[in-house]
């Protein structure tokens, strides 16, 4: 019965109904709660829905019956990594993410390569609000700079005022100086914005990635490289895959097994640090 | 899996800059490219020519080799192109060449290098040939270009 409707979720689910597919699912669920392909069946359909919450809990409970190192649950922690990166909680899909790409790989699992693509993406999230929050900081530091220099304005212009009250300066005396303060607060103001307008822009010029970080297969910037007896670096999956289908090193076509390749911790430390400082490199 | 993105990749950076005799004809989507390539030098067999290159992609490149032919555009197209001379090109524009086929293909190569590397079989051919069986080849292959097993048994081209 439980299993009658899955199948109908399953078929909504390839036609494109996700709601329809949604509800078949959540109908096995009510008849069979112990069955964690009901879960994660419906975790996949809520994130075509963009149901991120509801996501998390049905990967989560998808999980939770699987058994957590169950390598069949390893689809279920990509579908809590992508909802934990739709609830804004990159820090989290990063660390599920890459705790189950390693499972994957001791388990030669298919996942691994949407699970390396999550991990990446929730580094530039990670960097992406880090880099949300300078800008901002920056911007008050401009704002109480750019205060400060109109308090110093008025306070001159509210002293010039008692002068001419006072009848210390004729009233041209008090029209040229009050036009020379606020000119100099002016340029004041736009010099320093300026300053902070160049830079912010210097930065944005530099977005080059390395060509050392960058994986020669895929063109993208190193997630877990591996180096070759040849001494080159590659991103593991690529190479892992030429290599199984080839037999050779892509560079100097000398025999070499998958088991010859080496982790090079260095440059994933170096892709690492870059990637912290620099999350928009995962799009570059 | 990784192709859209590779090919993006390279795209861009021939964009930026692409060297001297190529020049990027049509990439407007990422399985079939068109490039032409001039030969620089004076081999009289290539002077003044400029040849056309299709380039298509699996959805498994840059794991498997793209698949590369000369093509033949007609003068009223406005840029008449030709299948070039050379004994490991046959006339239908079908190339022999270890790089291009499922076990010389190495997935660092790009189609900016697979251009240069035409470029210098061109360039360092000076035979006005071509090769042995090539009406009898193009008359009955109907395999996929990888799957053909050239026997790359001459060096000297």
């Amino acid at each position: 019965m439980a299993q009658e409707l899955k199948a109908k979720g399953n078929e909504l689910f390839k036609a494109g109904d996700y709601s329809g597919a949604e509800d078949f699912f959540s109908q096995a669920i009510q008849k069979n709660p112990r069955d964690a392909t009901f879960f994660s069946n419906r975790a996949i359909t809520r994130i075509r829905l963009a149901k991120w919450a509801d996501v998390e809990h049905d990967a989560r409970a998808a999980i939770e019956l699987y058994g957590l190192k169950n390598p069949v649950a390893l689809k279920s922690h990509f579908y809590l990594a992508q909802a934990l990166l739709g609830l804004q909680r990159p820090q989290e899909a990063h660390d599920v993410a890459s705790e189950a790409y390693q499972q994957s790989l001791a388990t030669k699992n298919a996942q691994s390569e949407n699970l390396s693509r999550i991990v990446l993406r929730a580094k530039q999230q990670i960097w992406a609000a880090r880099e949300t929050a300078r800008i901002r900081e920056l911007n008050q530091t401009l704002g109480s700079v750019e205060a400060l220099v109109e308090a110093d304005v008025t306070r001159a212009l509210a002293e010039l005022q008692g002068r001419l009250e006072r009848g210390e300066i004729g009233e041209i005396g008090f029209g040229e100086d009050q036009k020379a303060l606020r000119e100099d607060a002016e340029n004041k103001i736009n010099n320093l914005r300026e300053a902070f307008r160049i830079a912010s822009k210097g930065e944005v010029q530099e977005r080059v990635v390395p060509d050392y970080l960058i994986d020669g297969i895929t063109f993208e910037i190193m997630h877990d490289p591996v180096i070759t007896p040849s001494g080159v670096s590659f991103d593991r999956l690529g190479i892992t895959k030429y290599i199984e289908k080839s037999g050779v090193d892509p560079l100097t076509r000398a025999p070499v097994s998958v088991h010859d390749l080496r982790n090079n911790y260095a440059l994933k430390s170096a892709c690492e640090e870059f990637l912290k400082n620099n999350g928009w490199a995962v799009d570059w | 899996m990784f192709a859209t993105k590779r090919l993006s990749k390279e795209l861009i950076k021939m964009q930026e800059h692409v060297p001297p005799g190529i020049t990027i004809v049509k990439c407007d989507n990422l399985e079939e490219w068109q490039m032409d390539i001039k030969i620089l030098d004076d081999n009289p067999l290539y002077l003044n020519q400029t040849y056309r290159l299709k380039f298509t992609f699996s959805n498994k490149y840059p794991i498997e080799p793209p698949e590369v032919q000369f093509i033949q555009c007609p003068a009223s197209t406005g840029t008449p192109r030709t299948i070039p001379m050379h004994p490991h090109i046959y006339s239908n524009g079908i190339i022999c060449l270890d790089l291009l086929g499922s076990a010389g293909w190495s997935p660092v190569q790009t189609v900016e290098s697979v251009c240069m590397s035409l470029q210098s079989m061109l360039t360092a051919n000076n035979r006005n040939e071509r090769p042995a069986g090539d009406q009898e080849f193009i008359a009955t292959n109907r395999r996929r270009i990888r799957d053909i097993n050239f026997v790359y048994e001459d060096d000297n081209v």
